[in-house]
């Protein structure tokens, strides 16, 4: 022991001076501001689905007859059937193809299968009506593809005009979404359990399928509810493919009764199919819950991990890597080269070689017109504006949720969750309402704020979903040690836990960015002149059958995205899905 | 500096009573030690003081300054109670350097850059760790780290400074030579301490007084020597030290000495204990003082080996006799089936039957 005074440390204390906590302020300004935003959007539906005029009507009275109507006049029944048929198959095709690829890809030694990995999440970065659009422009009535067959082979044996077109094309733009739910599970597996399985006499290929796989399960039945609920709420395949045959699910007879009735929309029965919507994804999202409540049992991860071994396929290496790639191709790659493709000709077909027909008119044409310059260009700032105030509104909730000791700081978490059973087109309906009936909103309408609220708003679980796991993973006794060394709670949350939390935040905001730069369905009821976004203008430019530049918007969101992924991913370290 | 007082201090957290109605006081400068097995409470006890954990009831108070209150509705913020705290895991933040660690509770006190870096300077000389004031927590040891972790909860002057196991996370040499040099720190700092810990070797050695906890509740509060001498009951004696009990009747008392009959009908001599005792009782008595005999007399039984171990500076032995089970300690190696072994008087005590641990 060195000899060092100890006198100093004996004088007379120092406490922190104590002055009147703030914390609670925040609490209560967080809590009231998440059910407000919240509360707002969903307020109106629920009055609107029980009037029988439009709500900003003064003398509009109390019914019940819209939900009458909606069973007997509308035609709801077929919809439903619709709805129904098109999300399941949606969900089984994304779990078959996404699971197997998961476990090909994550645990085989196939060849090249970083780079496969890597292209197949693709299409997560872009927006439905993106992939739609893709796939229409190949495979669709008179697609590049399925032209170039019949030429060919004389048939073409797909019809994508279909329910079960529409099953078959969202469901493998949906499969990106399970394989990621279980290349986790299947990749972060402890090793150990397998390495028991194989000492107990098991051969590697009988240890993966009956140790790791099962261990799929939770993310498969989390996945699955998912795309089940992303089916029943996703607007612009069945737009694609359903609407020139007719077919309607039921986010199509919202977006026709909403917007494109022509003279006056009927309020009372939108508003209740919304409300129906609403209580069937709610309860698709509780059962979500029920159903994951005991997936403990399936906790892989314990302590140390050690990374598992790749399964040698031996003789099949080869022809696995041909399926594989040949899924990739047709799924992916002709997907994308087809809305490149579309773009950059006058008019696509495999009869006339496709440099023939090269022109820059597409892009001309996007470029020459101020309104569809200002999508882009809203799209761009609304993505990064409210990804930094979706970052930042996320931050306060899980501070306050997680790290706080405000009493009803569960109510607020799963106040904030509730948006995961808010479908995108019910969100903008309920802002949409919201701004022409609470007096004082008016001034948003029609700006692009009223659609960063939107899409703030949706996002809100899926970036808490990011932000919270990386919370955890920051010790608590860090902020008791900050609070006892006389920090208060805002103090130490600044200090101490937002530093800590950097990474998480920057991969929050590209999360949120690349879903605010692909949204479109939130904003059909909430854009105007003046707040267009490329999703929006895309849909406008489909309606008149201007295929050309749809595409070169298409092409122009895809290149965006993947700037701002390389970007994100060079110059932030982040992390984006893997 | 002023006494820590706990009075009548309950905490429960629904059904489950996890500090029941403890009422302590810790004189100035005192360095006492909440000991217990784990779930006994005495980290709630701990953290309750430096309120990290909200208490149901009781009162917390330094000298005069109340912290906490449960009738009055008063609980004072942790941030506002000038103490000092170290954690199991040692919470240094790793965004910050050792330095910085220090400087942050000072900023919040608004002392000024020089004095803060006169004090950080003298805080880390204390704990001999001038020299990595630059380093950054993942660069250190874990004893570097403890280090460290005392200097930021001094360097502010506490009035009163928490430890809670703050060495369990050291190994077993390092450990016994960082017990020395906490404890000769707060004897000439003189600072108020707090110290939970399971470990009850590290108890007897570091502190003034102990307090034995279980279930919530203060067992026994004495001096090292007390508790291990003197138990009061069969759970500190057993958990201190640990203790062999052997059943048997009570059938007289004679000023401090009882007589008791074990199950064969040999009759031994011990320490009277408690004068309400009657009927079933048990006789203590700690391992190392069972002596091992040649012949039979008063006092001594006769027991048969079961396993015996080596343990270097002793051999331990699981023999079987009247009154059960037990274990002795001896330097002597046991070479026959069958031994006589003397309880020593002095060295047993009697407790009531039913006050012994269920996992003894």
């Amino acid at each position: 022991m060195t000899q060092v005074s100890s006198g100093a440390l004996q004088e007379a204390a120092l406490p922190v001076r104590p002055k009147a906590s703030r914390s609670p302020f925040i609490f209560w300004t967080v809590a009231i501001l998440t059910a407000v935003m919240v509360i707002g959007p969903l307020a109106p539906i629920v009055m609107q689905a029980f009037l029988d005029q439009p709500l900003y009507v003064d003398e509009a009275a109390l019914t019940t007859t819209n939900f009458v109507r909606l069973f007997t006049e509308a035609g709801m029944g077929t919809i439903a059937l619709n709805t129904l048929y098109f999300s399941v198959l949606t969900m089984l095709i994304a779990q078959v193809f996404g699971a197997v690829m998961a476990v090909v890809i994550g645990r085989s030694n196939l060849p090249g299968r970083s780079w496969m990995g890597e292209l197949l999440i693709w299409p997560l970065f872009v927006s439905n009506l993106v992939t739609a659009f893709g796939w229409f422009t190949m495979y669709g009535p008179s697609g590049y593809i399925t032209l170039g067959m019949q030429a060919w082979t004389g048939t073409a044996p797909w019809n994508l005009y279909s329910l079960t077109g529409m099953g078959l094309v969202a469901g493998l733009s949906q499969a990106p979404l399970t394989y990621l739910m279980c290349i986790g599970a299947v990749t972060k597996a402890d090793a150990q359990l397998e390495a028991a399985a194989r000492s107990a006499g098991a051969s590697p290929m009988r240890a993966l399928l009956s140790v790791t796989v099962p261990m799929m399960r939770p993310a498969l039945i989390y996945s699955a509810v998912l795309n089940f609920v992303i089916g029943v709420e996703m607007l612009a395949i069945p737009l694609v493919f359903g609407g020139p045959v007719g077919l309607h699910t039921v986010t199509t007879f919202l977006y026709d009764q909403g917007i494109n009735a022509a003279v006056q929309s009927d309020y009372g029965i939108v508003g209740a199919a919304a409300l129906m919507l609403l209580l069937v994804v709610g309860f698709l999202v509780w059962l979500q819950g029920r159903l994951m409540r005991n997936s403990d049992r399936f906790v892989t991860v314990r302590g140390k991990a050690s990374r598992p071994s790749t399964v040698d396929l031996g003789k099949w290496r080869w022809p696995a890597f041909a399926l594989v790639f040949a899924y990739l191709f047709f799924t992916v790659i002709v997907v994308f080269a087809g809305i490149l493709m579309r773009a950059s000709v006058t008019f696509l077909t495999p009869l006339v070689p496709f440099w023939e027909l090269l022109t820059t008119h597409n892009f001309e044409l996007i470029f020459s017109q101020t309104s569809y310059v200002r999508s882009i260009w809203n799209s761009v700032v609304i993505s990064l504006i409210g990804g930094v105030i979706g970052t930042a509104v996320v931050v306060m909730i899980a501070f306050v949720a997680r790290r706080s000791d405000f009493r009803y700081s569960r109510l607020l978490e799963y106040i904030a969750l509730f948006p995961r059973s808010l479908p995108g087109i019910i969100a903008g309906l309920g802002f949409f309402y919201a701004v022409v009936w609470i007096p004082g909103l008016d001034i948003l309408r029609g700006t692009i704020w009223i659609l960063v609220a939107a899409f703030v708003l949706r996002y809100i679980p899926i970036g808490f979903g990011t932000v919270a796991p990386a919370l955890s993973q920051i010790g608590a006794e860090l902020d008791r040690a900050a609070r006892i060394s006389g920090a208060g709670w805002w103090t130490t949350m600044r200090h101490i836990v937002l530093p800590l939390l950097r990474p998480a935040l920057f991969s929050t905001f590209a999360l949120l960015f690349i879903h605010f730069f692909k949204e479109y369905v939130t904003a059909v009821f909430l854009y105007q002149s003046g707040s267009e976004i490329i999703g929006t203008t895309m849909l406008a430019l489909y309606a008149q059958g201007d295929n050309g530049p749809v595409s070169a918007l298409a092409a122009i969101q895809v290149i965006i995205t993947a700037l701002f992924v390389f970007t994100a991913r060079r110059l932030l370290g982040v992390k984006i899905y893997g | 500096m002023a006494d820590l007082i706990l009075e009548q201090l309950t905490i429960a957290y629904g059904d489950v009573t996890a500090v029941d109605n403890i009422s302590l006081s810790v004189p100035s400068g005192e360095f006492l030690t909440l000991l217990g097995p784990s779930g006994c409470g005495k980290s709630t006890t701990l953290f309750s003081v430096a309120g990290l954990n909200q208490a149901t009831s009781g009162v917390i108070r330094i000298g005069d300054t109340v912290l906490f209150d449960g009738g009055k509705g008063v609980s004072v913020e942790p941030e506002h109670r000038n103490i000092g705290l170290v954690f199991q895991s040692y919470a240094l933040w790793p965004h910050m350097s050792v330095g910085e660690n220090l400087a942050f509770p000072l900023k919040l006190r608004k002392v000024n850059k020089s004095e803060r870096d006169t004090r950080i300077k003298e805080a880390l000389g204390l704990v001999e760790m001038s020299d990595y004031i630059n380093r950054y927590p993942f660069e250190l040891s874990g004893g570097q780290q403890q280090r460290v972790a005392l200097a930021r909860a001094l360097v502010y002057r506490p009035g009163l400074l928490l430890l809670d196991e703050p060495l369990s996370n050291l190994d077993a040499k390092l450990r016994e030579r960082a017990r020395v040099w906490l404890r000769e720190l707060q004897e000439r700092l003189q600072v108020t301490t707090v110290y939970v810990t399971h470990d009850q070797a590290e108890a007897l050695a570091v502190s003034d007084r102990i307090a034995v906890m279980s279930e919530g509740r203060i067992r026994q509060l004495g001096t090292p020597k007390e508790i291990y001498e003197t138990p009061t009951d069969a759970f500190v004696a057993d958990f201190i030290g640990s203790s062999n009990f052997l059943k048997g009747k009570l059938i007289e008392r004679n000023g401090p000495w009882a007589t008791v009959q074990l199950s064969n009908g040999s009759v031994l001599r011990a320490g009277a204990g408690k004068s309400e005792l009657s009927g079933d009782v048990v006789i203590a008595v700690r391992p190392e003082r069972v002596e091992v005999v040649g012949e039979p007399g008063e006092n001594i039984v006769q027991v048969s080996l079961n396993s015996g171990a080596y343990l270097g500076s002793v051999y331990q032995y699981e023999v079987s006799g009247p009154g059960g089970h037990y274990r002795i300690q001896t330097s002597k190696e046991m070479s026959s089936k069958q031994a006589y072994v003397r309880i020593p008087p002095e060295a047993a005590t009697l407790f009531a039957a039913d006050s012994v641990p269920q996992a003894a």
